[in-house]
């Protein structure tokens, strides 16, 4: 199905977010330290990032700043446990697809990759 | 002047001390015209009659709150950049109001130094997507100047090279068998110059009498002879600042070919019974099927003329070159005629296609048009099939060169035409491959070489048809 990449400090959370997306088909690389995550997106198609904002020593904004830098027609969920419009409205402009507030429930995910997933289909399926 | 260039700012928002004090603000830092608007309704008429670039708005108003605004506004023009300010920002709000279009999400109470940045940085967007619609327009125009259908290499080349004359103000020679598309191409060449806004000239040589011809290209003054009763322009002058065609030049009198050869060498004419010579500005096509060479050898044509035409040549591709471009044409011509003559529905069965695909065509493409337009006119049945197309010693004919004939995927035509297109185009690619491996025997870079495509792209074209090369390869 779809390479997603997850990305937060608190590894369990990267776990569970693993759990309930491989159930789904997808495969998903987890990771708690940004470089490493940035280093895997350097190597590998990635269609989905899910990040955290609060990280250990970036801002998830700025990570997915640079992973759409890497890969710019990756998709993106931002998930965070302190949302501020300020960083919402940063990461919208930066290209996120969705702006998620902690905790999030399962149907919630899954429903909302789904959604990001599809949209990916149709973009581009235009752009060619 | 001033009017005219500076950037436009609507600020909405029901509360009116707020839009004075915001227009204070913003008048001094950004420079900009600013108008107002206390409900959502007041800022549609205002945007429709006043053209803002950035629409700055406050989300809860009494009519129509400021998401609601938003999708208005981009139907209106999507060019213009939108700031929602609100008191209570919510970040669901922030969310869906940044993903439906919103440039920019401001929580009050604001800081005025960031007010007038964002709005700044919203002007140089709406700048830029102003900008770039305009490209794009630009680009559309140039993108289709050509009434050619087809995507064979040598159409494509043929084409490329047109759009590239077409800049240049050269004397372009335009050869191909009869039916190509040289006046097609002639058309393309002009409208792609930047003589394009002025009326192409055509004159069919072979069509007019010497003398006649002579007066109607170079003119005549008045009692140049008998009937010369006025003044008259030739069609070099009406072409001025234009371009003219001169179809079918291997036909034009020797007499005459001097006298072109002026215009072509001191871009100047002599009318008949006239001694002063006229500067003309005019460019100069010229189209021919027939072997100027020959004509030459043979002394039926000057050799002086042919190296003043022979600037540029263009040699438009005989439709056996582009064969893989047929059932495409066919159901380009068939759309066409289907429209003309109201016969919706009408199609061309499978066969058809195939033994017009396999057939030689003489005529060209205009033989492959006027087969399709007698088709499409005098088929009862909604199906045209190989029998409504080919007289029966042709369909004879056919049948017999029919054993390797190719097959054309199933039922294109009842697809619309641009996936009819993939269809068909995949089809060909894919045989087109098979073919050139069979005959490389599985080597991909000869198939490459044969095929004139670099050996990357011949794979890549291989792998998007899930054609290996192994089973090509002999034992």
């Amino acid at each position: 199905m779809a390479e997603i990449l997850a990305l937060d400090d608190v590894q369990d959370a990267t776990v569970l977010i693993g759990k309930i997306l491989t159930k789904k088909g997808h495969t998903v690389h987890c990771f708690t330290e940004e470089d490493k995550a940035l280093a895997h997106a350097k190597e590998n198609k990635i269609d989905l990032a899910i990040l955290d904002i609060k990280l250990e020593k970036m801002s998830g904004v700025e990570v997915l700043g640079l992973l759409k830098e890497i890969q710019p027609a990756m998709k993106a969920i931002m998930l965070t446990g302190y949302p501020t419009v300020e960083t919402a409205r940063e990461a919208i402009s930066l290209g996120a697809d969705e702006y998620c507030v902690k905790p999030i429930d399962r149907d919630e995910l899954e429903e909302k990759v789904e959604k990001v997933l599809k949209s990916r289909g149709k973009k581009s399926a235009m752009s060619v | 002047m001033t009017e005219s260039t500076a950037k436009r700012l609507l600020i909405v928002d029901d509360e009116m001390d707020l839009l004075v004090l915001l227009r204070k603000v913003l008048a001094k830092k950004c420079g900009c015209d600013i108008a107002l608007a206390q409900s959502g309704a007041e800022a549609l008429e205002k945007i429709a009659s006043w053209h803002p670039d950035v629409v700055m708005t406050d989300i809860v108003m009494p009519d129509m709150d400021g998401l609601e605004l938003l999708p208005k506004v981009v139907k209106l023009d999507s060019t213009i950049s939108v700031v929602i300010m609100t008191g209570y920002g919510t970040i669901e709000m922030a969310v869906t109001a940044l993903k439906n279009g919103a440039y920019d999400f401001l929580e009050k109470p604001f800081d005025n130094a960031k007010i007038s940045q964002i709005i700044l940085r919203a002007f140089e967007r709406t700048q830029l997507l102003r900008e770039n619609l305009q490209l794009q327009k630009e680009l559309q125009k140039t993108d289709r100047p050509t009434e050619f259908i087809g995507q064979s290499t040598p159409l494509r080349h043929a084409i490329e090279l047109l759009t590239r004359l077409g800049q240049s103000d050269a004397t372009v020679l335009i050869r191909g068998e009869s039916g190509t598309g040289k006046e097609v191409a002639a058309r393309t060449i002009h409208k792609m110059s930047k003589r394009c806004k002025q009326k192409m000239i055509t004159v069919n040589c072979p069509a007019l009498p010497e003398q006649i011809l002579e007066s109607e290209l170079f003119g005549y003054a008045k009692g140049a002879f008998t009937g010369a009763d006025n003044d008259k322009d030739g069609l070099f002058l009406e072409a001025a600042g234009s371009t003219i065609l001169l179809d079918e030049i291997a036909d034009i009198p020797v007499s005459l070919q001097t006298k072109l050869l002026r215009v072509l060498q001191e871009k100047e004419i002599q009318p008949l019974g006239q001694t002063k010579t006229v500067k003309v500005d005019v460019r100069v096509l010229a189209s021919t099927n027939q072997d100027l060479e020959a004509k030459i050898a043979k002394g039926e044509f000057r050799e002086d003329l042919f190296y003043r035409l022979n600037v540029m040549t263009v040699t438009m591709p005989a439709l056996a070159e582009m064969q893989e471009d047929i059932p495409l044409l066919a159901l380009h011509f068939l759309n066409i005629y289907v429209q003309e003559y109201q016969r919706e529905g009408m199609e061309l069965s499978q066969e058809a296609l195939q033994c017009l695909t396999r057939r030689e065509w003489k005529g060209n493409v205009r033989e492959l048009q006027n087969r399709i337009n007698r088709a499409v006119l005098l088929t009862k049945d909604i199906l045209i099939t190989p029998v409504d197309l080919l007289s029966p010693e042709e369909l004879a004919e056919d049948t017999s060169s029919n054993k390797a004939g190719a097959e054309v995927p199933v039922c294109v035509h009842k697809l619309p035409y641009s996936e009819a297109k993939e269809e068909v185009m995949t089809y060909f690619t894919s045989s087109y491959l098979k073919k050139a491996l069979t005959m490389s025997d599985g080597n991909v870079s000869a198939a490459a070489r044969n095929s004139g495509l670099g050996r990357q792209s011949f794979q890549r074209l291989m792998q998007r048809h899930h054609i290996q090369s192994q089973s090509f390869r002999k034992e």
